[in-house]
């Protein structure tokens, strides 16, 4: 999600289109701060089993450094192609 | 969105749904990255990058997600709420 959202609200007032804008920045915040927080869930999970260390192991600090570099391109690509969707629909209302 | 107002809506109305509308958007990606990652990648972590596999199955599954969508989305305005 984006500004690009902005783009339907041309014809609309100066302060409404902040208010847009600032309602925007709060929502974009907030899903940051959980994708961060789902990130770490899935990737504690998927990769942490032992605990007869308090320290991460090496292969523990490998495997959540690729399981959130995974994530985060696949996030990327879903977002590419959710766009693309989102704006194929937007044409055929 | 923002053009299709209907009459008799007053702008406080207005706003909500749009931030109502937004957060059903962000909704639906979390969700929709959330269920198509479970399904299409290996979690074993053998590597950083996406295989060509994982990327032809995440397009198709957002692809056919964003499908259920529309179909539920068609039946619940259509049909209204199920009979309890």
């Amino acid at each position: 999600m984006d500004k690009n959202m902005l783009a339907g609200l041309e014809g609309l007032p100066e302060e409404d289109k902040n208010r847009m804008s600032a309602m925007i920045d709060h929502l974009q915040l907030r899903d940051s701060l959980r994708m961060y927080n789902s990130l770490v869930e899935r990737c504690f999970n998927d990769c942490v089993d032992n605990f007869t260390r308090k320290t991460l192991q090496k292969q523990e600090e490998t495997c959540v450094a690729r399981c959130a570099e995974k994530f985060l391109k696949h996030s990327m690509r879903v977002g590419l192609r959710f766009a693309e969707l989102n704006s194929q629909a937007a044409t055929q209302d | 969105m923002a053009a299709n107002i209907p009459a008799g809506i007053d702008k406080e109305q207005a706003f909500g749904m749009a931030e109502t509308e937004m957060e059903y958007r962000v909704e639906l990606f979390n969700r929709l990255a959330q269920t198509c990652f479970n399904k299409c990648v290996d979690k074993r972590y053998k590597e950083a990058e996406l295989n060509m596999g994982e990327n032809s199955c995440i397009d198709r599954c957002v692809s056919k997600y964003w499908q259920v969508n529309s179909m539920i989305g068609q039946m619940l305005s259509a049909g209204g709420r199920p009979p309890m």
